[in-house]
């Protein structure tokens, strides 16, 4: 009987545990946005420009983009779709090369409600 | 921190690469597991880190069309995505989303665009959240009696979708991944709702389309996930186009995002393979409810606990997900052990 007393405290204790451990993290989340709005958030820029400024810049691909920015805007919409779906397309096969090594099983799922 | 300072240069300020890859991560997972594009989170998250708005509009669907790409794909070989679903609901939500604008165009003009929008999208998240939400414990509670009263398991069966799908319209057409037989104006018109909602409430429409899809065309949730992120890739790409030839995308941020992005995209896909339908519904609609009170927040002026609020819960369902995919996958290399095991066991008693 006492042996079943103890177990069950033992496991009560263990809830509590992660329940702790659960709110803990939780907080610590929250607190994660706000440390980081503390460090280098604030008030959202009202300016807004419709010029890149290079005239600090290195050459980079920084520079490289705020030139096509500041040279013509049609390019550098079809350059933002160009380079999101090349990025988007090459990303994703890295990602699934990477997890059949990790010996995930990626073939086709059957469709469980 | 400094040292991971960026300076970018459309946007024309300093920003934390590290906050990048956090933000684009966690609507990478959120993303790739609900099959919704993440608007909702990454442009209050950018905007209360300094983003100006329209900046953090369009840099948001720039990265939202390539992790779209990501998921797609993985959501494509998994057999989730009913292209041609996707392609009738994409000419409705077209014309959904012209509807929708002159609506608020219409509404701007009699002054009542702002408060009205916002009531609105406040009322429809809480009754899609509420009605998820019903759905999956009116599930849970048949499961349960059907268990207690020896009964084979009770199948789900979507009533309202199939009625709708017994509309005998022609052409009727065989969507052969989401195995339904509907009239092609179905989804169209679905589509078209869905366009016109997402138009007035100033959404990408995820929230919207994948319950529709569930409930009014009857496609199982997997299907429904992938198919409405194929319409997101869609809607990202022309997205991020406008908003470029506009000058309103930082390339820069929106390729740190990408980054992030891409990883937590091809996890939260990857995750839907160990959970059944009915936990992506139900952590759906805990995510509206989210969505539906930071709404009430900035409708109360609290703009800073509105973008707190939701770039938290993001994080915290992300990871979520990622422990489901985590438990998933040691289960399912414990299960193979277990067959090797046994198999080995049996030649060597041959």
């Amino acid at each position: 009987m006492d042996y079943r007393i103890k177990a069950g405290s033992s496991v009560r204790s263990h809830h509590f545990l992660k329940v702790v451990l659960v709110l803990l993290v939780i907080s610590s989340l929250l607190l994660l946005p706000l440390l980081a709005y503390a460090a280098g958030g604030g008030k959202p820029a009202t300016k807004l420009y419709n010029v890149a400024d290079t005239r600090n810049m290195e050459p980079g691909l920084s520079k490289w983009i705020a030139d096509i920015y500041n040279d013509n805007l049609w390019t550098f919409g079809l350059l933002v779709v160009a380079i999101m779906a090349i990025m988007g397309l090459a990303l994703g096969y890295l990602m699934d090369r990477s997890l059949v090594l990790l010996g995930i099983n990626l073939g086709k799922l059957d469709h469980h409600e | 921190m400094d040292i991971f300072n960026v300076y970018l240069p459309v946007a024309g300020m300093e920003f934390n690469v590290l906050l990048l890859l956090l933000i684009g991560t966690t609507v990478g997972v959120c993303g790739g597991f609900f099959g919704i594009g993440g608007a909702w989170i990454v442009t209050p998250a950018l905007n209360i880190f300094g983003f100006p708005m329209p900046y953090a509009i369009g840099t948001d669907l720039a990265h939202m069309g390539g992790k779209s790409i990501v998921s797609t794909i993985r959501h494509g070989k998994f057999g989730n995505v009913d292209v041609r679903l996707a392609v009738s609901m994409i000419i409705g939500t077209t014309v959904g989303m012209e509807l929708g604008a002159s609506l608020v165009m219409y509404l701007e003009r009699i002054g009542l665009a702002e408060s009205v929008i916002r009531k609105i999208y406040v009322i429809f998240l809480f009754l899609i959240g509420s009605y998820v939400l019903y759905d999956y414990l009116s599930h849970v509670r048949r499961q349960r009696k059907a268990v207690k009263e020896g009964a084979p398991k009770a199948e789900y069966k979507h009533t309202l979708a199939q009625k709708l799908q017994r509309i005998n319209i022609p052409p009727m057409i065989h969507f052969k991944t989401s195995k339904i037989r509907c009239s092609l104006w179905l989804p169209v018109l679905v589509g078209l709702v869905t366009g016109v909602v997402a138009s007035v409430l100033g959404v990408g429409g995820g929230f919207i389309r994948m319950p529709a899809l569930i409930y009014l065309v009857g496609c199982p949730t997997l299907v429904a996930v992938g198919t409405d992120l194929f319409e997101v890739m869609i809607t990202g790409a022309y997205g991020a186009f406008t908003y470029g030839v506009k000058g309103r995308v930082d390339l820069l941020a929106a390729m740190y995002m990408l980054l992030g992005a891409a990883i937590g995209a091809q996890l939260g896909t990857v995750a839907v393979k160990y959970v059944r339908g009915y936990s992506i519904r139900l952590l759906f609609a805990v995510t509206i409810f989210i969505a539906c009170a930071s709404v009430l927040f900035k409708q109360m002026n609290l703009q800073l606990l509105s973008s707190i609020l939701i770039l938290t819960a993001g994080i915290v369902i992300s990871l979520v997900i990622i422990t489901l995919l985590i438990r998933g996958v040691m289960k399912e290399r414990r299960t193979a052990g277990a067959k090797s095991f046994v198999s080995t066991d049996r030649e060597v008693r041959k």
